[in-house]
């Protein structure tokens, strides 16, 4: 009996050294693979920074209007978040690529999956990025447009303009990403439709008059109006 | 160039040459063009007697029957040639402020066939003028063929406080960079000397496939390559009202981008220009009407205040802080003390003539923002001549450009050096 106790134990310190045999090489694997992402990162680092402070990257992120980057950033400076941005990506790649080297099936499986999502970022940070520059310029011509109008209430349009697009391509981004599935539609469907109607209602109850009154000045002209845009010929 | 018909050719071959050609392009003018084509035949008939003449009308395809009209008021009166510019898409959708679309094309045509019959001069009428009289034509041309001008320039009689986009903006503007003392340099009924024509002929494609580049209308080529340029009193201009009129922004988005254009291509030649000179008049002495004007001297002042509270946000792109801090300023004063100072105004419009050319926001964007800055001169400058004869005008206009020829150095140095200059 002891002798066959002995066996047993034998066998399963064998199993236990052939699995740490077998493992070993993969965690030195990973260990290199790491170790060489950080230091590509660090490099990769180093260089991004220099270039960025050369093109004068955070004086240009500001005169492109994305004044708000600047104001998440890390310092204030858009170049410390694209530079650690860069750096965290890298060490993430060198993490899934070590991983696959540990060669086990479920990280084989996780690495796919992540790979198989990466796509979906992009493109969500397409839209996302997109409908920034759609807001922003929609908004701007509202107000430019609204402001020449002499309509009293051009900030709360140009705003209301933005926000609605902003608000569109963050649910676009977010059906893209498979967050929140048909909740983020139908919340969106519901604030869109609700913000309609409750215009519909107040420009059609509340100010029926003064719809009325500019229907009938854009018919035909009130004779005021008309000797005075008359009168003054700009050209 | 533009493929010339049988009848065309037969045409030319049978008037052979001619001194003066008087070109009228036309696009669905149906309403004015009998008009033009008595002022043209009584102009032939009397005051260019001398010399000989054809009418040359370029249409772009008219549906409502004006090149027939045109031909059926002339007749055997006087010799028509008749011919059709090509109309682009992109002319049709964008029709200038002033003559017909595609304007550039018909200029081109009849320059072709002005050249074609060795005219010494071309007269360009614009064929939506109500107030074309038989002068016209000879005050236009004689400067070109009698004094070898080369351009000659329209000033009309107008009420002292129409044309504020071209009293306020463009005539100082240009004055002040290419030293042309030009009232109305955006006339649209001019003269050309076959010199400058085979220059605008030079320019235009080759091929003739895409829309022409050359602008005639543009008195900034003729000045910047030499040419001899001259103005002449034409008297009232009435044009026919259109069914939709552009709105001011827009209005001014098409004349400033037309300005900054050309102030963009010219660069190396405005830098170097100090001072202005006067440019040669010619034709009776010019009259401004000064009667009185009731306008809405409020709402222009509530539009700037306006634009002041809300677009600030995209003026702080353009203009330096000491003219925002100007403006501000301006915002505080009563509707009695309020004032656009001359200084202010040049500085301003150079700012954004600086933003448009460094694309500091879009185009499409910067210049309708300019519009309450705008209303806000206008009603300063109505304020202060509402009962000014038209010699306080006129001094009033000249204090203006004098500014604006000072300001130059301010707007050299933010030219060359926008990042740093921004006082």
């Amino acid at each position: 009996m002891s002798s066959q106790a002995n066996g047993v134990l034998q066998q399963m310190a064998a199993r236990i050294t052939k699995s740490v045999a077998d493992f070993v090489p993969g965690l030195l694997a990973f260990v290199v693979v790491l170790a060489l992402a950080v230091l590509i990162a660090a490099i990769t680092r180093s260089l991004l920074r220099r270039f960025l402070r050369r093109i004068d990257f955070d004086k240009r992120v500001e005169r492109w209007g994305f004044s708000e980057l600047a104001e998440w950033s890390p310092a204030n400076s858009p170049v410390r978040l694209m530079v650690s941005l860069a750096y965290w990506v890298i060490i993430l790649v060198g993490i899934l690529v070590g991983l696959s080297a540990l060669d086990a099936a479920v990280t084989s499986v996780l690495v796919l999956r992540l790979l198989n999502y990466v796509p979906n970022v992009f493109a969500a940070i397409l839209i996302v990025t997109v409908g920034f520059f759609l807001a922003r310029f929609f908004a701007r011509s509202v107000l430019i447009s609204a402001v020449n109008m002499q309509v009293q209430s051009a900030r709360l349009l140009s705003l209301g303009v933005k926000w609605l697009v902003m608000l569109l391509s963050g649910a676009m981004a977010l059906q893209h990403l498979g967050i929140g599935g048909d909740l983020v539609q139908l919340s969106f469907a519901i604030l869109f439709g609700g913000v309609v109607l409750a215009l519909a209602l107040a420009v059609g109850l509340g100010s029926k008059d003064m719809v009325s009154r500019s229907l009938e000045r854009q018919a035909g002209k009130s004779a005021e109006e008309e000797e005075i845009a008359g009168r003054l010929r700009h050209l | 160039m533009n493929t010339l018909t049988e009848e065309t050719r037969e045409q030319l071959s049978r008037i052979g040459t001619a001194q003066l050609v008087l070109g009228i392009p036309t696009f669905n003018n149906r309403e004015t063009v009998g008009r033009i084509a008595e002022a043209s035949l009584t102009a032939l008939g009397n005051h260019v007697s001398s010399r000989s003449a054809v009418i040359v009308n370029a249409d772009g395809a008219s549906k409502d029957g004006t090149p027939e009209l045109l031909r059926e008021r002339i007749g055997e009166k006087a010799p028509l040639i008749q011919i059709r510019y090509p109309m682009y898409p992109v002319r049709r959708l964008s029709a200038p402020l002033a003559g017909v679309p595609g304007r550039q094309e018909a200029a081109v045509a009849i320059f072709q066939l002005a050249k074609q019959l060795g005219a010494g001069a071309c007269a360009v009428l614009d064929a939506e003028v109500e107030s074309v009289t038989e002068d016209w034509v000879d005050r236009l041309v004689s400067p070109v063929l009698d004094d070898g001008v080369d351009l000659v320039v329209p000033r009309y009689r107008r009420h002292k406080f129409d044309g504020m986009i071209n009293s306020g903006i463009v005539s100082p503007f240009l004055r002040a960079l290419y030293g042309k003392r030009l009232r109305q340099p955006m006339g649209a009924d001019l003269s050309f000397s076959a010199r400058l024509m085979d220059f605008y002929l030079g320019q235009d494609n080759a091929n003739g496939d895409a829309p022409s580049l050359v602008d005639p209308w543009d008195t900034v080529p003729p000045i910047v390559n030499g040419f001899r340029v001259a103005q002449s009193f034409l008297g009232p201009r009435a044009v026919h009202p259109h069914e939709v009129s552009p709105e001011l922004s827009e209005t001014l988005r098409q004349v400033l981008t037309n300005v900054f254009e050309s102030m963009g291509r010219t660069a190396s030649f405005w830098q170097k220009v100090r001072g202005s000179e006067n440019v040669p008049w010619f034709g009776p002495p010019p009259e401004t009407d000064a009667g009185h004007a009731d306008l809405n001297v409020k709402r222009m002042i509530d539009s700037f205040r306006q634009g002041c509270q809300d677009l600030t946000g995209i003026w702080n792109l353009v203009l330096p802080p000491a003219t925002l801090l100007d403006l501000r300023r301006m915002l505080r004063l009563s509707d009695t003390a309020f004032c656009f100072q001359d200084a202010v105004w040049a500085r301003t419009i150079y700012d954004f003539a600086l933003g448009y050319h460094t694309r500091a926001i879009g185009r499409d964007h910067l210049l309708p923002a300019m519009t309450p800055l705008y209303w806000g001169w206008v009603a300063s400058f109505v304020k202060e001549l509402e009962d000014a004869d038209a010699g306080e005008v006129e001094e009033r206009l000249e204090r203006l450009a004098g500014q604006f020829e000072v300001q130059k150095r301010y707007f050299i140095s933010r030219w060359r050096w926008p990042d740093r200059f921004s006082p």
